[in-house]
């Protein structure tokens, strides 16, 4: 069974791509914690356990990834130990473990990143919610489809709540994330479709594009200093 | 012309809410800012919309913290609140992560 839909010639990009989303992620939940601890806004936790889940979520396919691209003395002792079904099973396991918690931890983050606004929690719903999301996780092992259909649902969701802040906001900023959710969300649809390899590295592209306009949030973010100090350089 | 950012006097009218302790800061410093970095108390008071009670004990605070520092106006010997590299600092972080925050409508 073939495990990952990545082709041959994608494989550097495919890691790559997706070390980036990473190094994305852990700024976004660096940027919440940081607000969280000026001040103390439990909501600004909220947004940053989302993003670190799906960091982690991100760091766990990294891992599995560079293992089964990479890592030659694991791949050759798996190809040395596999006339016995056990070590094969075993093998099996770990490469399904790791795009498990990748699954697992994408869902869970991204339900918190639709939640978070809520102003309160019922732990009744929280409970379901995260048992759907680990039986989305779950059966998205052998149909992938289902992965990216929980994804697409949450995101589409996240976006609508983006999309009611930006009414009211109208921020430049906020926009720019409507647009790479959107982007990201379009990348998921083109993943459910990626039964050759060239829509998935198509996918994977419009993932790094979704991202880099994450990024743009960050520099936009950061460049505010000139706005900040305008006045007082004049002096 | 364009308003500075994390202008929460106008933010919090709008919404009429009460501001936070770290809003009320972060209000101080940027009027001291938008004075070029130094300003009479009554001029502070009045911009950063304080009661007389509020200034002192909120600037009595930033000066603990470094991040104010009381100064004299060399021309009429008036005191002045001048915002230090600290408070500047401070600043900096603050609207960084205020504009973060509206990003993400908080």
């Amino acid at each position: 069974m073939k495990i990952i839909l990545t082709p041959d010639w994608f494989t550097q990009f495919d890691v790559s791509i997706e070390i980036f989303s990473f190094i994305i992620l852990a700024l976004f939940f660096a940027f919440s914690l940081k607000s969280y601890r000026l001040n103390k806004n439990k909501k600004c936790l909220y947004l940053g356990i989302a993003f670190l889940l799906i960091a982690i979520g991100e760091l766990a396919t990294i891992l599995t990834k560079f293992i089964l691209f990479y890592d030659t003395t694991f791949t050759q002792n798996i190809g040395r130990m596999i006339v016995t079904y056990n070590i094969t099973q075993s093998v099996d396991i770990f490469y399904k473990t790791g795009f498990f918690l990748h699954k697992l931890f994408t869902l869970a983050g991204l339900y918190i990143l639709y939640k978070f606004p809520m102003k309160k929690l019922s732990s009744g719903d929280v409970l379901l919610a995260f048992f759907f999301l680990i039986i989305s996780a779950l059966a998205g092992q052998q149909i992938f489809h289902i992965f990216h259909i929980a994804v697409i649902i949450l995101l589409v969701l996240i976006i609508n709540n983006f999309y009611i802040t930006y009414q009211k906001s109208r921020l430049e900023n906020t926009k720019i994330l409507i647009i790479s959710l959107s982007i990201l969300t379009l990348s998921h649809i083109m993943f459910m479709l990626s039964l050759k390899g060239i829509m998935y590295a198509l996918a994977q592209i419009m993932q790094l594009v979704s991202y880099v306009i994450l990024l743009i949030i960050i520099i936009k973010i950061l460049k505010n200093e000139k706005n900040i100090f305008k006045y007082y350089r004049r002096k | 012309m364009k308003k500075i950012s994390s202008n929460t006097i106008e933010e919090n009218e709008s919404a009429g809410k009460k501001r936070t302790r770290i809003e009320v800061i972060s209000d101080i410093l940027r009027v001291i800012l938008e004075k070029k970095g130094s300003i009479k108390p009554t001029h502070l008071m009045y911009k950063a919309n304080l009661s007389h009670k509020s200034l002192n004990l909120y600037t009595s605070q930033l000066i603990k913290s470094q991040l104010i520092i009381k100064t004299q106006n060399q021309k009429d010997n008036k005191n002045m609140f001048e915002i230090t590299p600290k408070g500047m600092a401070f600043y900096k972080q603050y609207s960084q992560v205020r504009e973060f925050e509206k990003t993400f409508g908080l």
